[in-house]
């Protein structure tokens, strides 16, 4: 299967998508479009086949955020720059159920970690978090996303991992050399 | 050559040449009468009264406008009734960066909060084998 991974479009089809779960289809279809082209809150890249280019088959999104220094514990502040901790969210990630066990959530994670290094580069992030379903856990936790400690019990649980952990893995994952 | 001339030059050649000054480069610009005035007048304004120290002003205005370009921030001009303009200049915003997500609110509890500085100033994990794979390139 040949899938392309690129930013949302309009005329994307979307109203089949069904990964299984409301809020992330209801997400897709209602409102990625908009949060994306009319109040930036946050960018949707989809994954498509080139069969069928415009039919969304996994989708991610992604903002940025920033911690302000003056909120952490004052014995951690020395050791950060004089400086609000800029970061990345992966706010959703999900694949259309149809699809599921083809490698999709690992294309669409590594493009996301991808575009992390390169926001990194251009305009500055620490790291990147997302709020994983409990039962998604052990599956970031794989690519070394670590739980942050805090998170309601109830709730999805918040991941960290470190863009200097990406850049070490982006320099041995260079199969050019 | 006058001879206190000549004197300073043979006491300039005997020090160790260490503190050498950087030379200076000269800057030329072919002005139309309209920008040229337009100098003029922002020098009297400013009350400059080199085009050094002009263009030096100059550049560090423009230096910076780039770094924040650069950084995917917007220039923003803002009145005293609130009103925005934002600057758009097309040779800035080739500078920008193609990647400007958006930015969102988090809500961190203290615990979080406290749990994320230790992970961000502490020394990075060793990358896994799925996350090496899924950088591969």
């Amino acid at each position: 299967m040949a899938v392309t991974i690129r930013r949302l479009e309009e005329f994307d089809e979307v109203e089949s998508f069904d990964c299984g779960d409301a809020p992330l289809n209801n997400y897709l279809q209602r409102h990625a479009w908009t949060n994306q082209q009319k109040i930036s809150i946050g960018v949707t890249y989809v994954a498509l086949e080139q069969a069928a280019p415009r039919t969304v088959l996994g989708y991610f999104s992604l903002a940025t955020s920033s911690v302000p220094r003056e909120r952490f514990p004052k014995k951690y502040v020395r050791g950060l720059p004089p400086y609000d901790l800029p970061l990345i969210l992966l706010a959703r990630l999900a694949v259309d159920k149809r699809f599921a066990g083809r490698g999709l959530g690992h294309a669409l994670l590594s493009e996301a970690l991808k575009i992390t290094l390169r926001v990194a580069d251009e305009v500055g992030c620490r790291c990147i978090i997302t709020d994983a379903y409990r039962d998604k856990v052990a599956w970031y936790a794989r690519y070394g996303f670590i739980p942050i400690e805090g998170s309601a019990k109830n709730g999805p649980q918040r991941m960290f991992l470190d863009v200097r952990t990406i850049r070490v893995a982006y320099e041995r994952g260079d199969t050019t050399r | 050559m006058p001879s206190a001339v000549k004197d300073k030059s043979k006491r300039a050649s005997a020090l160790p040449q260490t503190r050498a000054k950087a030379p200076k480069i000269k800057f030329q610009a072919d002005l139309a009468p309209s920008e040229d005035l337009m100098v003029r007048r922002l020098k009297a304004e400013l009350e400059m009264a080199s085009n050094s120290d002009f263009l030096a002003d100059a550049v560090a205005l423009f230096r910076w406008a780039v770094s924040e370009r650069k950084r995917g921030h917007r220039i923003v001009s803002e009145s005293t009734s609130g009103e925005r303009k934002v600057l758009l200049f097309p040779r800035l915003e080739r500078v920008a960066p193609e990647l400007t997500l958006p930015q969102a609110e988090i809500a961190w509890t203290a615990a979080e909060l406290e749990n994320l500085a230790a992970l961000a100033t502490g020394k990075p994990a060793e990358p896994t084998e799925a996350l090496i794979r899924a950088m591969r390139h």
